[in-house]
């Protein structure tokens, strides 16, 4: 276990500070890391990985001992003396070639973990292209009717929204959209299993189209990977529950009385007080004017007097 | 005029911005600037030409992706245009748990019951006598406590050769302390709060404070027991107390004169092991040993 930082100077105490829970959370930490072998093709995977994922990214470059389906000891350990939450693992053995496991952490203690296995992968480097800027905001694109059906697509799909969606903004610049991260799901196996995903990283070239709307060329940037599924360890349902809350402050403000129907349009109900039929605003018509005033009491005759005086102005 | 021709032409010249042939709507999260195209890929042309068709398809869905953000409303910036993202609708989980609401001081209850609401107070304060603002507390405050008046009437029935400014100062080091105190009694009751009970602290409550009291006390005791117990003769040949603690719940326990026999055999074995040295290793590190005698 770590030994508990007692904050002896501003500084310290500031970073400490920075690691508490808090309502808006920072963004996410990832660490690259390497077990105990590693193939070229791995070693290059996770470089590239890091590339996008910078700056909010730490590449561990030594080996390390580290099978996290077996034991999770160690990402733990990593998790807490780095204050970060997510992980790449990559191995290679002969049983489980080109290993990524990609691996998620909620409060330092492992959340859940997804193991892809490279089949084919091109590395950006070998992609003679222009590359975009390090720290951009990428958009992302699932293709495929498979993504909400079986839980490693589901897990995938949340785990790379989760590395690489960054903060989470209320605006974004237009021209700082640079790159997409595309991740096309191939067709399930004729068991039923989860086939192949092609994931490809674009940069984005805005062209003129003649109307508003920019035409959008692609070119590809690289990584460039084909990989299929492997080992799966899901979220123990209570912890995910926790992990989903959502803070009282963030919650968006229920508007009352305002709805959606069908059609989208929105819908308001308006709540009037009672209306005064007495002092409606009606035609004028000598024939409707009040007379009760003079011809029951007397007490009220000066309102009765305004009344009259108003008639005369017309 | 018709101007029907020269507009196709005017088209003729870029591509299309508009994206045919998906069967099932592309779906948005335009929060994380993502887009599930739902719809079956073509597996021909996927085995065919893989990388075409993957770039296609892609540049498809980013046309649309685009097409919607950059229908968002926008604002402009420093940094060029914004579009402005709705909240994501996709939910990722958190980092860490949500942070507990700090158990309340001791003021902050009373002030609460009391309904005391707390009121900014300016930092600066204009000080009449030099005519200039000045700090309202700290270095170079104004009239810290009645500290700097130039004159101090004698209370009445003092001793008049008494020095007031002593006693004023001191009066406000005795303030000082006592909030000390109050603030370290504060921190220590946070501190069990966070033991004790979770759920009166996740609600912002103050615990049970008689819970509090009884669990330091219980450390304490522990504590006095531990010392009486250290000394050279484990505290046998100490003089009782009167009234003195009393360790309790503490019974003397023996093995049973009949027993598992494999049992009482490693008991025997890890004591003999600890004696002789376990598997034949050695008990005592040689080196050391030698360092030692060589020193003598």
């Amino acid at each position: 276990m770590l030994r508990t930082i007692t904050p002896r100077n501003a500084r310290v105490k500031r970073v400490l500070k920075n690691r508490e829970a808090k309502t808006e959370e920072n963004i996410k930490t990832a660490i690259f890391v390497r077990g105990s072998q590693t193939s070229q093709i791995v070693n290059n995977a996770l470089a590239d990985l890091y590339m996008l994922k910078k700056p909010h990214a730490i590449n561990f470059t030594k080996k390390n001992e580290i099978h996290p389906f077996e034991d999770q000891s160690n990402l733990q350990f990593f998790s807490q003396k780095n204050d970060a939450s997510l992980f790449v693992v990559g191995t290679h053995s002969k049983k489980r070639p080109h290993t990524l496991t990609f691996a998620r952490m909620f409060d330092h203690q492992l959340l859940d973990m997804i193991e892809v296995s490279i089949q084919h992968g091109i590395p950006m480097k070998d992609i003679k292209t222009p590359k975009s800027a390090i720290g951009m905001k990428p958009c992302f694109l699932f293709n495929g009717d498979v993504w909400e059906q079986n839980p490693h697509y589901i897990m995938f799909k949340s785990m790379l929204l989760d590395f690489y969606h960054g903060q989470t903004v209320d605006k974004v610049a237009l021209a700082g959209l640079e790159y997409v991260i595309s991740v096309t799901a191939g067709p399930l196996t004729s068991e039923g299993k989860p086939g192949k995903i092609y994931l490809r990283t674009y940069t984005i070239q805005l062209k003129r189209s003649g109307v508003k709307l920019p035409r959008i060329e692609l070119v590809e940037m690289g990584p460039s990977l084909d990989m299929t599924f492997g080992r799966i360890m899901e979220a123990k349902p209570d912890v995910w529950k926790q992990s989903m809350r959502v803070p009282k402050e963030l919650k968006p403000k229920k508007k009352k009385n305002v709805s959606k129907d069908e059609m989208g349009d929105t819908i308001g109900r308006i709540h009037l007080g009672r209306q005064d039929f007495d002092k409606i605003q009606t035609r004028k018509m000598k024939g409707l004017k009040k007379r009760t005033s003079e011809d029951k009491d007397e007490g009220s005759s000066d309102k009765k007097q305004r009344v009259d005086d108003s008639d005369d102005d017309e | 005029m018709d101007v029907s021709g020269v507009l196709e032409a005017h088209k003729q010249k870029f591509k299309s911005v508009t994206v045919e042939g998906k069967i099932i709507p592309v779906e948005y999260d335009l929060g994380l600037l993502a887009a599930y195209d739902q719809n079956p890929v073509d597996e021909g042309e996927l085995n065919k030409n893989k990388d075409e068709y993957l770039q296609s398809l892609s540049r498809d869905n980013a046309q649309l992706l685009f097409n919607e953000i950059f229908q968002l409303p926008t604002i402009s910036d420093d940094n060029g245009v914004m579009a402005m993202l709705p909240t994501p609708t996709t939910l990722l989980p958190r980092e860490k748990p949500l942070p507990k609401p700090k158990p309340e001081t001791r003021w902050e209850k009373f002030a609460k019951a009391k309904g005391i609401v707390k009121r900014k107070k300016e930092r600066m304060v204009f000080d009449e006598t030099s005519g200039e603002y000045k700090p309202r507390w700290g270095y170079k405050a104004i009239n810290d406590d009645g500290t700097k008046d130039w004159l101090i009437e004698v209370p009445a029935g003092a001793n008049p050769m008494d020095d007031q400014y002593e006693a004023r100062r001191e009066a406000k080091k005795e303030r000082i302390d006592r909030n000390e105190k109050r603030h370290q009694r504060n921190m220590e009751e946070a501190a069990v709060a966070s033991k004790l009970d979770r759920k009166t602290v996740n609600k912002g409550e103050r615990p049970n404070m008689d819970n509090a009291r009884a669990m330091k006390r219980k450390e304490l005791e522990s504590q006095i027991l531990i010392t009486k117990n250290s000394t050279a003769s484990v505290g046998k040949f100490d003089k009782a107390i009167e009234g003195d603690l009393k360790p309790r719940g503490i019974k003397r326990q023996f093995a049973p004169t009949i027993t598992d026999l494999s049992k009482e055999k490693a008991g025997n074995m890890n004591i003999l092991d600890k004696i002789v040295g376990k598997n034949g290793e050695d008990l005592v590190n040689v080196r050391k040993a030698i360092k030692a005698t060589k020193r003598q």
